[in-house]
């Protein structure tokens, strides 16, 4: 592949740039920016519900030559709106029989801390680029994506250093028009803490985190209502 | 007993809607109660990842739609079936909208659970669940498809649990067949 020019930022969250998957994946591009590429941001859910949007989704993918889909797992795969977005470019690249080389990088986060949960919605999307002419760049799995808490990311706190140098990594492999190397893969999917002590945080600190924002919301007594319950 | 039928096809996917036929009439044969919901007709918005159904309002989405009523089907029932065409190893967008939403009828706590960390359960009793795809010719994703499956499984934990794809280049009159071999794989009928 040659020198790539142009690259797309695919945000496949809902929350679109408030959210985890859009800190990543600006991180990546800003460095692939610093090499010289020029990019563009567009989030899936906005693309997806009209032929009019559809055709910006497919001017989008058509005109990058690196596209970095950074999206969050939902319920083991990602978020619908990402699927549709997934089958409406499959659609269009069968339909125009696309002749450039594009690759496509896929960076995942999860809540869990476990990167296992991501490898079958990498699979998924890996399938997908194989699918429809897309050379596969790679995939990065956050776990742990919360504790991100939607803050730009910090190459010097110690918290995202490995992500951050991981992504760095990434960036120079992608503008040399070549998929991301296993090393900066697993430095940007490495955990910033061992996993057994993220375990352990999750459960002592983050669960009554989830009572802390019920009460903010005067739900607290409610966390454990069954409202579907049988005769409910 | 009740079945709710998740049918993730487009319009007119005669594979889907053959099997969507077989797996009712089996279904009420052993004297089950069925309700397919073709999905596609549902307004059912996507989840917009704000926690709002375990912060705010607790076991509901904040999203007043569709989506509500196909999680209530679906904690309510006994069995839940998704049907799908299979999408690059993964389910169709329809379905999968309506996938995201039903993480309220689990709680935000987390847990270990088969040695990773899984949110806990808010019900006492979940459905069985039988998920099947149907899959073009020319691809093989069965592999990838019922590994999602199982991820689903170990997060949903349905009281019982089969997952399979369906060739579309099979000769149709095998579906009630394989229908029946997925029923008896899930424990709905012996």
């Amino acid at each position: 592949m040659s020198q790539p020019r142009n690259v797309l930022l695919l945000v496949g969250s809902p929350r679109c740039e408030r959210s985890n998957s859009h800190v990543v994946g600006k991180f990546l591009v800003d460095k692939l920016e610093e090499k010289g590429l020029v990019s563009e941001e567009a989030c899936a859910i906005r693309l997806v519900s009209t032929r009019e949007n559809a055709e910006k989704l497919w001017s989008f993918v058509d005109n990058a030559d690196v596209i970095v889909l950074a999206t969050p797992l939902y319920v083991d795969s990602f978020p619908s709106p990402t699927v549709k977005a997934l089958e409406l470019i499959h659609e269009h690249r069968k339909a125009v029989s696309p002749t450039k080389s594009q690759l496509l990088v896929a960076i995942m986060n999860s809540g869990f801390p476990e990167k296992e949960h991501m490898d079958i919605a990498l699979k998924i999307i890996r399938n997908f680029a194989q699918a429809s002419n897309f050379k596969w760049g790679g995939g990065i799995r956050v776990g742990w994506g919360e504790s991100l808490n939607s803050e730009p990311l910090n190459e010097k706190k110690g918290m995202t250093r490995k992500l951050t140098r991981g992504l760095s990594l990434a960036s120079v492999n992608l503008s040399e028009g070549q998929p991301i190397s296993e090393e900066a893969e697993n430095l940007a999917s490495a955990l910033f803490v061992p996993l057994f002590l993220a375990k352990t945080i999750i459960r002592l600190v983050v669960n009554p985190g989830w009572n802390k924002q019920a009460k903010d919301n005067n739900a607290k007594a409610k966390m454990h209502d069954r409202p579907y319950a049988h005769g409910s | 007993m009740k079945a709710v039928i998740f049918n993730g096809a487009k319009k007119g996917d005669l594979t889907i809607n053959s099997i969507e036929t077989a797996l009712t009439d089996q279904l009420v044969e052993h004297g089950w109660e069925v309700e397919p919901i073709e999905l596609r007709n549902m307004q059912i918005a996507a989840c917009l990842g704000c926690f709002g159904c375990w912060v705010k309002t607790p076991g509901t989405c904040v999203i007043n739609d569709d989506g509500r009523e196909t999680t209530r089907k679906a904690i309510q029932s006994d069995l839940m079936v998704w049907l799908t065409p299979v999408t690059f190893g993964g389910y169709s967008s329809d379905l999968k909208k309506a996938l995201d939403r039903i993480i309220p009828i689990l709680l935000p706590y987390f847990e270990s659970y088969h040695g990773q960390i899984h949110h806990k359960m808010r019900y006492k009793k979940y459905p069985k669940l039988l998920v099947i795809g149907v899959q073009e010719p020319g691809v093989d994703y069965a592999e990838t498809f019922t590994a999602l499956a199982e991820r689903n499984r170990l997060n949903l934990r349905p009281s019982a649990y089969a997952a399979s794809v369906f060739q579309r280049s099979k000769n149709p009159e095998t579906i009630p067949a394989f229908v029946e071999e997925q029923l008896k794989k899930a424990e709905v009928i012996s």
